[in-house]
């Protein structure tokens, strides 16, 4: 275990009957880290993170939390903990404000800073001005904000958000995306798990992909674009003064595509792109070609999760 | 800490609740119905001579049979809903044991069947104070016993209510078992009353049955509850 390592599954095996829901699973987070768990609908996202925060108790390995065994770092966890689960109801007779007593004084938070930290959620939520209408008169998008907020409720330093953006409008997601990179500042470890790459793509520290129960990748968005360089391509558009496209006669140069006035460059694996870019921009210098567009395609981490669950599939 | 946390806020949803307001009216009706039916045509109410159920236990039978039937049919459809709402994920990733959950819901809405049946049999006692000349301490005394026999029959009711809410998924099978099986086990009270005439105070045997039926169910719901993974 790294020195750093604060949450750690090992070999996690998880059935229900004869379905494998966890395979063997092993990974760890670091303190203070953002990480995206990603994978398809049904791929186990959901069961590793009940099995975390002690929803699902009947597993076969371990999960220690800052290297203790979980079993017993519970009671420590539960005050430590904020969770957003995925699925969740509230019992729609209370007002928002008394659904966030109860969880906070069952929480073990305080009295006299309770009412501070509601405050804080609601505010951060922007669901100050329905504190004291009732849950059943909220609408879903507003159901998902109390949600969050009654995950940031006592103030945690793990946060689990299994699909924090399901279900919210364009705004909305924006607005949650804004808090939890304001909580990781705060160095909250956070477990961000979605079926969309996209989501966590713009502000994770580490991404695990999982599919039928395994974890396909681990690593840093950077170490994923590193280790799966699916292929770098340059695009270049020509002015329409020149009839043919130029024939490129560049070691760096796996293959090109002609296109109308359009070329896309497959440049070898093994090349520095840096170096490719510099010796065809000279070709197209010394053949004095006329270009309107020059562009590095680069894949994605969505086309590396997409190629990863086909192989997978496969 | 958890559980008088939780039965305060539980017994604030329930008393509020449609089935909880039918029955803190309804009761009192039913009671001053019967009351009235007693007093106008006696003899609708006489039992034949070799069955000697006192009136006040038929009365407590009655008014237990409807109110425990409508308050397990509430406690199960409401345990049903919200599991399958997976409301009960926020309270347990809390330091919240999974029977506080249970026995908070059980003591909230049998609390409020206490109060409901307190407040129906007291209008009853007045009522027989207006009309009956000579109330005598053996009237309080049937009173009383009806009162114990019918917070028995509901006690039963209620948990038979928890077991189904806690065991099924689905909504409208857990009304219909806890309705169908509750009544079914009201018939064990009333048998055993005719049986043990003269042997063993009606009053006795039903809170022993009560207490024993309600331990069981309860016990039984813990155990099936700790065992649901959520």
């Amino acid at each position: 275990m790294s020195k750093n390592s604060y949450i750690e599954f090992q070999s996690i095996t998880k059935s229900y009957k004869k379905n494998i829901a966890l395979d063997n699973l092993s990974f760890k987070i670091n303190k203070g880290n953002i990480f995206g768990y990603i994978g398809p609908n049904g791929a186990g996202k959901t069961t590793t993170i009940k099995i975390l925060v002690g929803l699902i108790t009947e597993f076969k390995g371990n999960i220690l939390i800052n290297n203790i065994p979980l079993e017993s770092a519970k009671k420590e966890l539960y005050h430590r903990l904020g969770y957003l689960p995925q699925e969740v109801g509230f019992q729609e007779w209370r007002t928002v404000e008394h659904a966030l007593k109860t969880f906070g004084k069952l929480s073990g938070i305080n009295s006299e800073i309770l009412e501070e930290r509601i405050k804080y959620s609601l505010e951060l939520v922007g669901l100050s001005d329905v504190r004291d209408r009732k849950i059943k008169h909220l609408s879903g998008g507003m159901i998902q904000k109390l949600r969050f907020s009654q995950a940031i409720l006592n103030n945690p330093d793990i946060l689990v958000l299994d699909e924090p953006l399901s279900g919210l409008d364009p705004s909305s997601r924006h607005q949650v995306k804004q808090m939890i990179i304001e909580l990781a500042k705060k160095n909250v470890t956070i477990i961000f798990s979605s079926h969309i790459l996209g989501d966590v793509e713009d502000f994770a520290t580490h991404i695990g992909i999982i599919n039928q129960g395994r974890i396909l990748k681990f690593g840093s968005p950077k170490e994923f674009q590193k280790d799966f360089d699916i292929g770098k391509i340059i695009e270049i558009e020509y002015a329409k003064s020149i009839s043919n496209n130029p024939k490129f006669d560049l070691d760096c140069i796996e293959m090109v595509e002609d296109h109308s006035n359009k070329q896309l460059i497959h440049i070898k694996l093994d090349s520095d792109l840096d170096i490719s870019i510099s010796n065809i921009l000279k070709y197209i210098l010394d053949n004095n070609l006329k270009i309107r567009y020059f562009n590095v395609i680069k894949p994605s981490l969505e086309d590396i999760y997409l190629k990863l669950i086909e192989e997978d599939l496969k | 800490m958890s559980f008088f946390l939780l039965y305060f806020d539980e017994l604030k949803g329930y008393y509020k609740s449609k089935v909880m307001i039918i029955l803190w009216i309804g009761l009192p009706i039913l009671v001053l119905l019967f009351r009235l039916l007693l007093f106008i045509a006696p003899e609708a109410l006489s039992m034949p001579s070799e069955i000697s159920i006192p009136i006040s236990s038929l009365v407590g039978f009655i008014v237990s049979s409807i109110g425990g039937a409508l308050s397990a049919v509430m406690l199960s459809t409401s345990i049903t809903s919200e599991k399958n709402k997976h409301v009960y994920d926020l309270f347990l990733i809390r330091p919240v044991k999974r029977y506080n959950l249970i026995l908070s819901k059980y003591f909230a809405v049998f609390s409020c069947l206490i109060i409901a049946t307190f407040i129906a049999y007291t209008i009853g006692i007045l009522f027989d104070l207006f009309t009956i000349t000579d109330l005598s301490a053996s009237n309080l005394l049937d009173t009383l016993k009806s009162i114990g026999s019918t917070l028995s029959i509901m006690s039963t009711s209620c948990s038979i209510g928890i077991i189904f809410g806690i065991s099924l998924s689905s909504v409208a099978a857990s009304a219909i078992l806890s309705m169908y099986v509750g009544n079914q086990l009201l018939s064990v009270f009333l048998v055993g009353a005719f049986f043990l005439q003269g042997q063993l105070d009606i009053l006795i045997f039903n809170l022993l049955m009560g207490s024993m039926l309600t331990a069981i169910f309860l016990t039984l719901a813990v155990i099936i509850f700790n065992k649901k993974q959520l």
